[in-house]
């Protein structure tokens, strides 16, 4: 059975004009010991999913259906006591900005500890050992003086690091990371990158790594499903997923990377992908998708929302034209 | 930090210095001797002699100079009105008046109008909150005179619970603080309950969540702290306030404090004693604001640093 | 101050309804949002404050018309209808010289809000210089000038206030002005130094710089708007403070000679007899409070909806 398992999700913030659909019926599971990657551009959904799994939504949200069962227990059933227990005892999450994410009038030790005696039945003293062995543990130097530093002390990709030890410091089954590597530097990111996947293996941690780039989830996820509007539109194994992508919009985020060298070295302009996102206050009946994907055309796209099916087992598809089906067809066909 | 302390108290000095001036300064401009009185006809050469003997013949550096060595070792001189007694009497007679019924309105504010900004917060948008919201919006837009008479009709005058006249006994105090008191309470209230809701919505409360630590611990160890603390430095505008409201409420109840005997020592054209007391209630308020700089550095972690 | 967290910060993943920006293709009608438009749009959506600004106007106008309209003198004394209750005739009673109060109340609230205005204009005025000053020519001037200022915050305005009026020796309109502003200004210079020179090292104002906008361009398109904007907040939030204080001096008995009279005057004729008659305080406490309540929720509102980053959602 799979550690995490996600079925049917729907997630509404309420606001003066109506409820938003944030996220609208995402299905997804993460079995023990892999990764699996969220992608998706801003305000897809994403993050929003991770919240609803830990039950830290704000008060505007909430969770109007679907179940989530994680270890055998539905999340969404769990009164909010039983919760806290779950939170970074099974289920550990780190956030996007470290900078802010951080007490800035606690000591870096306090913020770790405390974290442990609450989960683990450690003492004071146990507590700072194991702390400073979590520093350690995620390459910050000098880590047993460092623990009474503050925050402002430490520099953005170390306190990333730091985030990452708090949510490890009590060994979680399953570690979500929304998008740590957005708000550092690209070269302190592959650093996080590679100590996210060291610390996996060496826990053997199931993780959710959710960002926008493409070239996070290949470096990192075992299993990718990619969102928009709400909604997941493709996933599979990473390397279905980049070897024969099948939605257009996938396809599109694909190409939109710069190539730099190796066969598809372009010169010229970078893809973008026209238009906007849908209005998410009121989800469009037809394919979220059709407004902007080239292929767009006849009923199956603007008059019903397509399912999402398996077209080849182990990847699913939320669309009529995926590539596969595609042979032949001028781009651009619409009725 | 302790240099900074330091760096912070020898700040004030200079500061003093020039409140000192331009209270000199402005005392200067008032028109008219305090011995030159309407009914009074006072003979020139005893006027002479009077000004003579206070001083008020010299320059007025020489006299600046003599009062800032005065104010320094604590005397505030004579009273030009009393002639028996100097300012350092008359401060000493009302002012610990006025302080024990600032401290007691402050403690009353405090108490009740911090609990009722957190429970606020932590209740926002419930009837709770709206009573709470009503309450506070009620005591800062009524003028305190108006609240305090309306103490005076209904508790002193109707149903005779409380006195309303003087300081003396314990029940004669109750009406006066709270009459006082009401304004920083709202103060306070609003103040905590806006702090709270803008901590209750930082990236690290909800990291604290996201740790499984319980709500209480959430709320004690992360959102209280860095809420209570800004909150701090409104001490200042609090203490002034007391001290404006405390003219008026000294007024109304006929207390002996230094509040009412300062209006009465500007229509009789104290000088001195009227320096004395603005004096005196400026270095207070910078006092004050030097405590809570210092108190803010010690706590917040990161003005320290910054600051050294 | 009114925060409604349900309404806030509805976090990243939420798509906005509105760009000001140029066009997009497809995705709906996209309406072009400038500043003003925006704000004027969250300013009326927000109840409270809207309720507010009307009882704010409605003062206002009870204050300038009444005295027109009213049949009344109110300065003629006529013991014969001493202390009438409210009726149709007095809606407001008459006071121990048989005067109509409706319209003395008027005209008490004439010079407590012209007064108010005036000193609050002249406060502001005052606030903005030093602000622009200091935080322009910075270096050891600023540094001074602030220190000095902070040192001083909170200070109490009534014994500079009383100082002040006793130096011009009478009371009247303008003096009571003048003295108001003496002893409010230095913690609005305070405040408004921090505001400009948050303005003025915006990262907005350096990309102006930045493609070469000229000092003017900067000035007027970037800088002024918004001073604009803190400034209309200003006026709101510091009115009542200079109305209160007005009333607190002359309910001292240091205000206004007779027979002009201000609400805070009014007060202190109603506390020499409001055991027996207690309207006479009354209705001058309630009007003050009836302008502190309006002002602090149109100041709520406007702060509100002048500040891009509270996302009220639409």
């Amino acid at each position: 059975m799979a550690l995490l398992e996600v079925e049917d999700l729907r997630t509404y913030f309420k606001t003066r004009s109506g409820d938003v659909h944030a996220v609208d019926g995402v299905s997804f599971s993460v079995d023990r010991g892999r990764t699996l990657g969220i992608v998706g551009e801003s305000g897809c959904g994403k993050s929003v999913t991770a919240l609803s799994i830990m039950g830290l939504l704000v008060p505007a949200a909430r969770i109007e259906t679907g179940t989530i069962r994680f270890d055998g227990r539905d999340l969404n059933r769990l009164s909010e006591h039983e919760l806290e227990d779950v939170r970074g005892r099974q289920i550990a999450m780190i956030f996007q900005d470290p900078m802010t994410s951080l007490n800035p009038t606690l000591t870096i030790g306090m913020q770790l500890t405390e974290t442990m005696q609450r989960h683990l039945d450690l003492d004071r003293g146990e507590a700072r050992k194991r702390a400073a062995q979590l520093l350690e543990e995620v390459h910050i130097p000098n880590a047993r003086q460092r623990l009474d530093d503050y925050p402002h002390r430490y520099s953005g990709g170390m306190r990333q690091r730091v985030m990452i030890a708090i949510a490890l410091s009590c060994n979680p089954k399953l570690l979500i990371a929304d998008e740590p590597t957005t708000a550092l530097d690209v070269t302190v990111q592959a650093g996080i990158l590679d100590l996210l996947e060291e610390l996996r293996d060496e826990h053997e941690m199931s993780m959710i790594i959710i960002t926008h780039d493409m070239g996070v989830v290949a470096e990192a996820a075992d299993d990718i499903a990619v969102m928009y509007a709400g909604q997941i539109v493709e996933q599979a194994s990473a390397e279905a997923l980049f070897d024969q992508p099948e939605h257009p919009y996938t396809e599109a985020l694909l190409g939109a990377l710069p190539q730099l060298e190796g066969e598809n070295v372009r010169e010229g302009r970078l893809t973008a992908i026209p238009g906007r996102p849908p209005d998410l206050l009121n989800p469009p009946e037809a394919c979220r998708f059709a407004p902007r994907c080239p292929y767009a055309g006849g009923d199956s796209c603007t008059q019903e929302a397509p399912q999402l099916r398996e077209i080849r087992p182990g990847h699913l598809v939320r669309s009529a034209h995926p590539a596969s089906e595609r042979a032949g067809m001028p781009v651009g066909a619409s009725a | 930090m302790l240099k900074f302390v330091v760096r912070r108290v020898l700040w004030t000095i200079p500061i003093i210095l020039l409140v000192i001036f331009m209270t000199f300064w402005m005392m200067r401009a008032i028109k008219g001797s305090p011995f030159r009185r309407s009914d009074k006809a006072v003979p020139p050469a005893v006027l002479a002699n009077l000004n003579r003997n206070f001083g008020l013949d010299k320059p007025w550096y020489v006299q600046y100079v003599r009062y800032v060595k005065d104010v320094s070792t604590l005397n505030l001189g004579p009273s030009l009105v009393l002639r028996d007694q100097g300012v350092n009497d008359i401060v000493r007679e009302h002012f610990p008046v006025s302080a024990e019924l600032g401290g007691l309105a402050m403690l009353f504010a405090a108490v009740i109008g911090i609990p009722l900004g957190i429970l606020s917060a932590l209740r926002v948008n419930t009837w709770i909150d709206y009573v709470g919201q009503f309450i506070s919006n009620l005591g800062f837009a009524i003028p305190s005179f108006f609240t305090a008479t309306l103490f005076i009709y209904f508790f002193g005058a109707q149903w005779r619970i409380f006195p309303t006249n003087g300081w003396d006994t314990p029940s004669s105090k109750v009406l006066p603080v709270i009459a006082l008191g009401l304004f920083p309470l709202t103060y306070f209230a609003r103040l905590v309950r806006g702090q709270m809701l803008e901590t209750l919505q930082q990236d690290y409360v909800r990291t604290a969540k996201a740790k499984g630590l319980r709500w209480r611990r959430v709320v004690t160890v992360h959102v209280l702290r860095n809420s209570l603390i800004p909150a701090i430095t409104a001490a200042g505008p609090i203490l002034g306030g007391l001290i404006t409201g405390s003219f008026i409420i000294e007024n109304i109840f006929a207390i002996p404090g230094i509040g009412r005997y300062y209006v009465t020592s500007v229509e009789g054209r104290d000088y001195s004693t009227v320096m004395g007391i603005t004096v005196l209630l400026a270095v207070l308020i910078i006092i004050a604001n030097m405590f809570v700089d210092i108190a803010y550095g010690i706590l917040d972690p990161r003005t320290r640093d910054a600051r050294s | 101050m009114a925060v409604n967290p349900e309404e806030v910060d509805v976090r990243t993943d939420v798509i906005r309804h509105e760009i000001a920006a140029s066009d997009w293709e497809a995705g709906g009608a996209i309406r072009q949002a400038s500043l003003w438009r925006d704000a004027w749009r969250r300013f009326t959506h927000n109840k409270a404050a809207v309720v507010s600004m009307v009882f704010f106007l409605v003062m206002l106008l009870y204050v300038i018309i009444v005295p027109f309209a009213s049949p009344y003198d109110p300065n003629a004394v006529n013991f014969n209808i001493a202390y009438l209750s409210p009726s149709l005739h007095h809606p407001f009673g008459t006071d121990e010289f048989g005067r109509d109060l409706f319209v003395r109340t008027a005209l008490g609230g004439r010079i407590s809000i012209g007064i108010g205005f005036a000193a609050t204009f002249a406060i502001l005025i005052i606030g903005v210089l030093y602000g622009s000053i200091s935080g322009f020519v910075g270096g050891w001037l600023d540094n001074g000038l602030m220190r000095f200022l902070d040192a001083l915050y909170g200070l109490p305005y009534l014994p500079f206030a009383i100082i002040t009026l006793a130096i011009f020796g009478t009371v009247n309109f303008w003096t009571m002005v003048v003295a108001l502003t003496i002893a409010s200004w230095f913690t609005t210079a305070r405040v408004m130094r921090g505001q400009i020179i948050t303005l003025k090292e915006n990262d907005y104002v350096r990309a102006a710089h930045a493609i070469g906008a000229r000092w003017h361009r900067v000035l007027f398109r970037h800088l002024l708007p918004n001073t604009l904007g803190i400034a209309i907040v200003f006026i709101f939030l510091e009115l009542p403070n200079v109305v209160l204080g007005e009333a607190f001096l002359s309910f001292l008995g240091l205000g206004i000679n007779p027979p002009n009279a201000s609400w805070g005057s009014l007060a202190e004729d109603g506390n020499e007899q409001y055991l027996s008659h207690p309207l006479l305080i009354v209705i001058p406490s309630v009007a003050i409070a009836w302008l502190i309540l309006t002002a602090f929720f149109v100041a709520d509102g406007l702060r509100d909806a002048l500040d891009p980053r509270s996302e009220a959602a639409a």
